[in-house]
């Protein structure tokens, strides 16, 4: 590969490098100048977490070739304030609680930085449009417009620059708008997540990946792989001295696939390289031969009998099975009134956290292994580590690197073995970063549900019995479904007085992408069925749906079904709040008009959100002379 | 990974045709490289290795705005942000900065080129129905055949497929000064930002002298088939006629069916009436000509 004599200005500095043909600026300020404040989210010019100025026009770094931009002014988040410094907008940002996880954050604020060189007095209109190209998923929108209307009013002098400031705490901190330490570092791109990490000797890691669902692993020959010049280690279970299989509560997840692959996606090889192009190479010269089996992708059907099964010591594919028995559900349904039945079917979800995984791994003099990734469960991860490389826990290191987005998804280890096994067989640091694609295919979703609701109630709205099957696609391998089981159980039939409860969550083993851990933990699939089956049960008995939840709700003292005695049960208050924040009128569902009182018209509710803390000031006498 | 043992710029069509002919199928043509990059990814093309990628872009020939009597010319490798700055393009091309706004983001159209969109020949391109709007006619040339030049409307002939032939590049794109037209453009697709459009539509229309009748209209349609069209059947009810919204509701009530997308083709069918409903009406409203559309298919819709 020719390379390209490139020279540019970078922040204000004259830079002369030679780099690889196929370079993009994204690669070019990240690896060639190290300036990781500029984050690769997607690689595909959608998320803007490589947004830069060039020739003071932003654009996406990971859509320009570099050799396009030779000769060019560029501008990147680190060059926007003198070391140590902030602008007004990288300080609005800090100031309104604009970064949470902080991955998108130097992308946002390019495009704020953007939008008010173009347009000082842009409104929250053109705000938002030129935020259009940016994507984030944890900090929320809200605040990132209230950092740019501030950072706007401050440039303008609408308000003073004290607005910047942190704002006076009183005798507590509870209500107070405090900042968050990391703040600075998130705004600046100083922060350095685990792909941004760079150690001398460092080797890169790319992953062989299975393309079946179900197959059988006949044969593995790495020797064109390890051939190839500029290779310095390829793994695979045969490289595994410890216990090969871990997992949160079944140990059944393989490090590396061993005879047998269970999902599209799971790792079977990995290649350590001198460079991320090498590794791709070597990936793609390893053989294998595969077997097919048939594959299941339906959690009832592989409950059947006869079907394919993933794993000898669950034959009937379930991964863990919890019921709930309180009372006598017969009993309770003979003395309904009525009876409602609905099946309710929920989706896998992709975190989609904007930083893909990533991890560096290396070995101390002392024979210490240390593993950076931005794992969300690190004390789980080192035992897990610990028993896969057969080393014992005081030699196994983990740091959490700051994690841009986790959601869950980066609770369930998946890289961290092979990552590590990978830095001992070569002796040299190894880093791994996922791209958008391999996160998709690889990572743990969270739980399909399929529900059977049926429910008793008397026609005043008090409920008599409650039955929930409720069977969960699991994936391949058992990740977190035990605890999302679990907990989907727990809280299944809501936080509502029931005599007579029957609830069975099955998780199942299928050749889907793994289920994990996920926001709410099962407990958003469970209670999206309960409080939907209450609505259509309100509809059904002609009550409105606030009261036929006040009428079963639990009060003080009250026991679980699950037999936890509960101190104080706030949900008459969070009910009657909601009532009042959300103009309910109440009424059953079917007798509901088409004219909000409130509003005098019909139409659609008026935004309700939390308090801003910014709120540009309306009046002139409001703004700074 | 888009892989590529040489990236060269030739600084005029001249050299870039020199090195079309050395490299021939070891090369290909880069312009914003928007559409190139995403298609080298794990889902999609892979890994792809080229052995020269030719930059067309820094060609003064496919630069540059220009007007010369009633007849504007841009260079293909135009981005699509100029459509929004270009105090020319603003003048003549109104239905462009429509476009453009709902084009990618802001970011993206300083890099994505008119060019590389018509070449692209997506079903859903949102250029070529804007460019279709203005009747422009496209400048190709090549060494072996010199120039030719094609109307926008005849150069896509399916999905990636168009009338370009080997060794020849879209030069300019040229049109008639589109001046004092009304113009808008309406899209939907799962956001606002960066995403293909399902269905887009641009319009074009001038009112005549006494501005109560159409004079000339002009609508083309992308995301409903293989290729984008334009609907002559709605442009011929409305021209010379009242500007009403019974008019207006006549014609976008035609019973056409231009919908052979592969999928979703009903909710298709329902969004071009309603486009071109309000295409019409946005584009009056462009000219300080304000009409209440009539919605009676709508109400039918929810009643019935």
């Amino acid at each position: 590969m020719a390379d390209l004599n490139i020279s540019m200005t970078v922040n204000g500095r004259s830079v002369e490098k030679t780099t690889a043909a196929n370079s993009r600026l994204l690669d070019f300020i990240r690896n060639d100048l190290n300036l990781t404040g500029s984050k690769e989210g997607c690689g595909a010019g959608e998320c803007g977490s490589c947004s830069v100025f060039v020739d003071g026009v932003l654009v996406k770094s990971c859509m320009v070739p570099v050799a396009k931009v030779d000769g060019a002014e560029i501008e990147t988040v680190e060059g926007l304030a003198p070391r140590r410094q902030m602008t007004p907008v990288q300080r609005a940002f800090h100031k309104t609680g604009a970064s949470q996880c902080g991955y998108c954050i130097p992308g946002m604020v390019m495009a704020a930085t953007s939008i008010l060189r173009e347009n000082p007095q842009a409104d929250l209109q053109e705000i938002k449009q030129g935020l259009g190209g940016n994507i984030c998923r944890c900090t929320g929108y809200q605040k990132i417009f209230e950092a740019v209307e501030l950072a706007r009013d401050v440039i303008n002098g609408k308000v003073p620059e004290t607005a910047l400031d942190e704002d006076e705490v009183g005798d507590s901190f509870v209500g107070a708008n405090v900042r968050r330490l990391d703040a600075p570092s998130k705004v600046t791109g100083a922060l350095r997540y685990a792909g941004d990490m760079v150690v001398p000797d460092m080797l890169h890691m790319q992953v062989l990946r299975s393309p079946h669902p179900h197959a059988l692993i006949k044969s593995i020959d790495t020797a064109d792989a390890e051939a190839i010049a500029g290779v310095e280690a390829v793994v695979t279970a045969a490289d595994i001295s410890g216990d090969g299989e871990f997992g949160v509560f079944v140990h059944d997840q393989p490090t590396l696939a061993a005879g047998k692959v269970r999902y599209v996606g799971e790792a079977i090889a990995a290649v350590a390289a001198e460079s991320e192009v090498i590794a791709r190479e070597a990936v793609k010269a390893i053989k294998i031969e595969f077997e097919e089996l048939p594959a299941v992708f339906d959690p009832k059907i592989a409950m059947a009998e006869g079907g394919p099964v993933l794993h000898d010591y669950a034959q009937d594919n379930v991964t863990y099975h919890v019921p709930i028995r309180k009372g006598d559900t017969e009993k309770g349904f003979a003395e309904a009134d009525v009876i409602v039945e609905q099946d309710y079917d929920t989706q896998p979800i992709e975190h989609a956290y904007l930083e893909p995984e990533a991890g560096l791994a290396y070995e101390e003099a002392d024979g210490t292994i240390t593993v950076h990734s931005p794992s969300q469960n690190i004390t789980h991860h080192r035992h897990a580590l610990s028993r896969i490389l057969g080393m014992p826990i005081n030699k196994v290191r983990m740091i959490m690197s700051p994690v841009g987005g986790g959601f869950g998804g980066k609770e369930d280890m998946h890289y961290q073995g092979f990552l590590a096994l990978a830095a001992l067989k070569a002796c040299r640091p190894v880093r791994y970063v996922f791209t958008r694609e391999e996160s998709i295919i690889a990572s743990a979703k969270r739980h399909g549900f399929k529900v059977r609701y049926r429910m008793g109630l008397k026609n005043d709205g008090r409920i008599t019995a409650t039955e929930m099957h409720m069977v969960s696609d699991g994936g391949a391998y058992g990740c977190s479904t035990e605890g999302v089981m679990r907990k989907s159980a727990i809280l299944a039939a809501g936080p509502y007085n029931i005599p007579n409860v029957k609830i069975d969550a099955i998780g199942v083993y299928t050749n889907n992408t793994p289920a994990g851990a996920m926001r709410a933990f099962g407990a958003l699939q469970s209670q999206f069925t309960t409080e939907s089956h209450l609505d259509i049960c309100a509809e059904k008995l002609g009550l409105d749906p606030f009261e036929i939840r006040r009428i079963n709700m639990m009060q003080n003292g009250a026991i679980t079904h699950t037999k936890q005695k509960l101190g104080a049960v706030s949900i008459g208050q969070v009910l009657e709040e909601a009532g009042k924040v959300s103009g309910w009128e109440a009424g059953a569902p079917i007798v509901r008009g088409p004219t909000r009182s409130d509003l005098g018209r019909d139409g659609n509710r008026e935004p309700c959100t939390l308090v801003p803390r910014y709120t540009s000031p309306e009046t002139p006498e409001e703004e700074v002379a | 990974m888009l892989d590529c043992d040489q990236y060269l710029l030739p600084q005029s069509l001249d050299e870039a045709f020199d090195l079309i002919a050395t490299h021939g199928s070891a090369s290909q043509l880069v312009a914003g490289a928007t559409d190139l990059l995403p298609w080298a990814r794990e889902g999609r093309a892979g890994d792809v290795h080229i052995p020269v990628l030719i930059d067309i872009t820094r060609s003064p020939d496919l630069n540059g705005v220009s007007k010369e009597g009633n007849r504007i010319r841009l260079g293909a490798a135009t981005v699509f942000q100029k459509f929004l700055k270009d105090p020319i393009l603003r003048e003549h091309a109104p239905v462009m900065p429509h476009v453009a706004v709902w084009f990618a983001d802001d970011q993206l159209r300083q890099s994505a080129t008119i060019g590389g969109n018509l070449v692209n020949a997506s079903p859903a391109a949102d250029g070529t129905p804007g460019l279709m709007a203005l009747d422009a006619e496209l400048v190709l040339f090549s060494r072996a055949d010199g120039e030719r030049r094609v109307s926008v409307t005849e150069f896509p002939t399916g999905p990636s497929k168009s009338v370009l032939r080997d060794g020849e590049l879209i030069i300019a794109v040229e049109f008639d000064s589109a001046s004092g037209y009304g113009a808008s453009f309406e899209k939907v697709g799962h956001r606002r930002s960066l995403v293909i459009s399902t269905v887009c539509a641009a319009t074009a229309l001038k009112l005549d002298a006494s501005g109560e009748k159409f004079e000339d209209v002009r609508i083309a349609l992308a995301g409903v088939g293989p290729v984008p069209v334009r609907l002559s059947e709605c442009e011929d009810a409305l021209r010379g006629k009242p500007v009403t919204a019974a008019v207006i509701e006549a014609a976008a009530n035609l019973p056409l069916d231009r919908v052979q997308s592969r999928t979703r083709q009903d909710y298709r069918r329902e969004v071009v009436v309603n486009f071109v409903r309000r295409g019409i009406v946005d584009a009056l409203a462009s000219v300080g000509c304000d009409i209440e559309p009539s919605e009676t298919r709508e109400l039918e819709t929810a009643n019935g």
